[in-house]
């Protein structure tokens, strides 16, 4: 497993694509999960009540950057893209939970769907972290076969 | 070339600032006095009848824009708004109000409205104190009637003069009415949304769960 990472980041634009896509999706998710502020003064703050939630983001935008810098990897090698879908459908779901609160997105829902957008907007907020963790999951196992597809189909020998 | 989404920006700015100056201009100046009527029941609600923590004569006013369901307003409510009551509202150099936007839920909308009943016996801020320690998940029932009821009576308010109220529900007007105020005149689009206004009408809009220091800065600077 070592070995694949080496192989993939041994060559730096797929660390540059990884860096590219943690930031691409940590500072939109701190945003909208009201952790980085802009207005009026830019202002960052993390609540004790709010720590996991924020760990969660951290963990998501790592997996996720993994998971489809090392994907772009294997597409440009073998021409398949079937675990890019995987790990784009978890990266969605997790960003998906925690955005939901009271903030715009929900107010919008809401007002727009009444009740149906209200418990939707509840339930994405009340499983905020079950929602995540299942994100989590599934890209961690996105990695795990992205891996071990990689050092069998390319022939990394260990 | 001028970006037109920064112009259209900039004109909501303007309406913002120039509504929240034109409101609180009155507010401030003719406390008592100023009366706006309400489309329902002929009855007469005012923003005046929003219940004011501090001073009535302190030099800033800080609106608050919430719901009592939502997590960030509790957020707001477990580590910020301490410290300015601390700071600024038992120096009475700023006073509280608090602008109901019930949007989450109808628990939001029972569960404002049993703050203004709790204020019929002298109880709005301790109701208020009570909704947002023992808020729960949105919608699952922590801000039922029976459950507001019983807060009511652990507060020791009169069980049966707060149910009739609610029962009547006599204060819905002043419910819709503040929800109407928060999203035309305020302009908020989310909770908890804020609006700290000084006498001479200059404001500053913080939107979310910001820490204490964004309000130490934007307090500071309309003192």
């Amino acid at each position: 497993m070592n070995n694949t990472f080496g192989t993939v980041y041994s060559n730096p634009s797929y660390i540059l694509i990884a860096i590219g896509i943690f930031f691409l999706l940590f500072f939109p998710l701190i945003t909208i999960s009201e952790f980085l502020f802009f207005e009026p003064f830019i202002a960052f703050s993390i609540y004790p009540e709010t720590t996991l939630s924020f760990l969660l983001i951290v963990i998501l935008s790592f997996f996720s950057a993994l998971a489809v810098s090392m994907n772009i990897y294997r597409v440009k090698l073998i021409k398949k893209t079937k675990k890019i879908g995987s790990s784009i459908i978890g990266t969605i779901i997790g960003a998906s939970a925690g955005a939901c609160s009271c903030g715009p997105i929900a107010f919008s829902i809401i007002t727009t769907f009444g009740t149906a957008g209200s418990i939707a907007s509840s339930f994405l907020s009340v499983y905020e972290i079950p929602i995540r963790l299942t994100s989590i999951g599934i890209l961690g196992i996105v990695i795990f076969v992205t891996t071990k597809s990689l050092s069998r189909e390319c022939k990394i020998n260990p | 070339m001028a970006n037109p989404k920064k112009i259209a920006v900039g004109v909501v700015a303007v309406i913002l600032v120039a509504a929240v100056t034109i409101s609180f201009s009155s507010y401030m100046s003719d406390f008592d006095n100023v009366q706006r009527s309400s489309q329902d029941e002929g009855k007469t609600i005012a923003l005046t009848d929003v219940p004011v923590l501090g001073s009535q004569t302190a030099t800033v006013t800080i609106v608050e824009i919430g719901d009592y369901q939502c997590p960030a307003c509790k957020l707001w409510f477990d580590n910020t708004r301490q410290d300015i009551i601390e700071n600024y509202i038992e120096t009475g150099k700023a006073n509280l109000v608090f602008i109901d936007m019930p949007f989450i839920g109808a628990d939001s909308i029972s569960a404002a409205e049993a703050t203004y009943c709790a204020n019929d016996q002298g109880m709005y801020w301790e109701y208020h104190a009570s909704l947002y320690q023992l808020q729960q998940h949105e919608n699952d029932g922590w801000a039922n009637i029976d459950r507001l009821t019983a807060i009511a009576f652990n507060l020791g308010l009169e069980t049966e003069q707060f149910s009739e109220c609610m029962n009547s529900k006599k204060y819905f007007s002043q419910i819709s009415f503040n929800k109407q105020k928060a999203s035309t005149d305020f302009g908020a689009n989310s909770t908890p949304t804020f609006i700290i206004v000084n006498t001479s009408g200059t404001a500053e809009r913080i939107v979310g769960p910001h820490p204490y220091s964004t309000f130490e800065k934007a307090l500071d600077s309309l003192l």
